[in-house]
């Protein structure tokens, strides 16, 4: 029990409350030295109160927090701040931490001359281990996460990899059963046999786009500077090639340069040129420009614009995710996987991909690649 | 050179008829040999086992390999092909599924003279087939035997 002078001689009230406190109290005098401690903060720091009253308070905090705690207490007292309010670190006797939460204010004078500073302390080891724990468990529930998602990638990748010998069989004998038998059979059965091809071809091309995803998600990046107008070149070489009955009108602006992995980029520029393409299938010439410029903070922000069909926007939200289509098979749609490729890229590089459109008025998405992306 | 073999190490049974008829196809005279696991066409090259009757010194004129086949791996036929005096430059076409850069990567450290990944449209097959075909049997000056 301590033995401080009687601050209030008829107020036991007060002393009893303090006394039977949970939260450990004391008063500390203007010159730093222990006055009244409370039993509960005895048991806190495992001290009686008699070997702490007239011994400098400051001893007892922790060295790392020693000097805060030395500054906060002269702005107390000398009125800058009415309070303290904050984590802080104690010694108890047998050497350990004792982590609290202090709240510290000046006791003053009717006429506001400072006179005691009251201090109180609730020990939150409790809550920090609980916290801790918490944290643990958080983070080993991430990485089960990720390890769960590598493998679910690993599985889908042998899946569509087994899928391709099989594919390979209904699409050949199909084929080759519709040269053998082709005149002897009626047109309906003709008709039959060309959708079992054309549902192999797009089956193909589906196994192809998730090794895309795959490709995307999982390889290294290789980052360097790349000249995307050199790719989008290429690219748009490549899809005219393809269909060389088809009028193209395309313009690629000269010198973007951007930093990133180019097999990457390349995939891409594939994607999101090979939608404009695919998607001014109705116009009579397609028209497609890819421009862009360099920023003050050396990120690239390119366009790809095409005045083809567009999309409603009221979509726009389901444009990247997976397999999600918003335009029919007779637009040009395909598995709806192309831009989920693009946006998956486009996280890698910590870049930002989004589109605009007016259904009929063509479509411009816009990509933003960082000057030196994160490893 | 017609008189010369190709072997065909493969346990896709659809895949050996197509590759039969693309080289039919692309008027390849030569004898079309199939083996349907590894370990059989350790057998043959090496004239052991079930090929115990084979001429040694009668080899194809080119392997074609799939990597992946039961008993024994593609990637262990090529290891013994390249171990072995007799059949160490013999020409050898790996001609499989995966396209996988570490598949493509051990296939060359193996020292493989080709690596084609079988595509699943059938016209794109057989042209394939076809360029390897025409390439090493017809372009392709063989090492004298």
């Amino acid at each position: 029990m301590s033995h401080a002078h009687a601050l209030h001689p008829g107020d036991d009230c007060f002393r009893l409350a303090m006394n039977s406190s949970g939260i450990g109290m004391a008063i500390i005098g203007l010159d730093g030295t222990w006055r009244e401690i409370n039993p509960a903060l005895e048991h806190m720091l495992g001290y009686r109160g008699a070997e702490l009253i007239g011994r400098p308070a400051a001893r007892w905090v922790h060295p790392d927090d020693a000097e805060h705690a030395r500054a906060q207490t002269e702005a107390l007292i000398d009125g800058r701040i009415a309070t303290v309010d904050a984590p802080q670190r104690y010694l108890h006797r047998n050497g350990d931490t004792v982590w609290v939460h202090a709240n510290a204010v000046v006791m003053r004078s009717p006429a506001g001359a400072p006179l005691y500073l009251l201090v109180q302390l609730r020990d939150t080891s409790a809550q920090r281990q609980a916290e801790a724990a918490l944290r643990a468990n958080a983070e080993q529930h991430a990485t089960a996460l990720e390890a769960s998602n590598r493998q679910l990638q690993l599985f889908a990748d042998a899946v569509s990899h087994d899928l391709r010998a099989p594919l390979r069989s209904i699409d050949s004998f199909s084929a080759l059963l519709a040269e053998r038998a082709g005149d002897a059979l009626d047109e309906t059965s003709r008709d039959y046999l060309a959708r079992v091809r054309s549902a192999a071809t797009r089956m193909g091309s589906l196994l192809a786009a998730l090794s895309d995803l795959s490709y995307a998600t999982r390889a290294e990046l290789k980052p360097a500077a790349v000249d995307l107008s050199l790719i989008a070149e290429w690219v748009a070489a490549e899809l005219q090639e393809a269909e060389p009955e088809r009028s193209a009108d395309m313009r690629v602006q000269p010198g973007l340069i951007g930093v990133g992995d180019e097999r990457l980029l390349k995939l891409l520029l594939t994607e999101l040129i090979g939608n404009a393409w695919k998607f001014s299938r109705e116009c009579p010439q397609a028209r497609i420009d890819v421009s862009g410029e360099t920023g003050e903070d050396g990120a690239l922000r390119l366009r790809v614009r095409d005045a083809g069909c567009g999309f409603d926007m009221r979509y726009a939200h389901k444009l990247f995710e997976p397999f999600q289509r918003l335009h029919g098979p007779e637009q040009g749609a395909g598995h709806g996987l192309g831009l989920a490729i693009a946006q998956r890229i486009v996280e890698r590089h910590h870049g930002h991909l989004r589109a605009e459109s007016t259904p009929g008025g063509g479509s411009t998405f816009h990509l933003e690649l960082p000057a030196a992306p994160a490893p | 050179m017609t008189n010369k073999e190709i072997l065909l190490v493969e346990d896709n049974p659809d895949d050996v008829e197509l590759t039969r008829l693309a080289f039919e196809e692309s008027k390849i005279a030569n004898k079309l040999v199939v083996v349907g696991d590894g370990a059989a066409a350790l057998d043959y090259l090496f004239a052991q086992g079930k090929h115990a009757d084979r001429d040694p010194a009668q080899l194809p004129s080119i392997v074609l390999l799939d990597l992946n086949l039961p008993k024994v791996d593609g990637r262990e036929v090529l290891q013994a092909i390249r171990a072995n005096e007799t059949t160490k430059t013999l020409p050898v076409v790996v001609l499989t599924t995966s396209a996988e850069p570490f598949d493509v990567e051990a296939s060359y450290a193996l020292g493989v003279n080709s690596y084609i990944q079988k595509p699943v449209d059938f016209e794109q097959f057989v042209w394939a087939v076809k360029q390897v075909g025409l390439y090493w049997l017809v372009l392709n000056h063989p090492r004298s035997s």
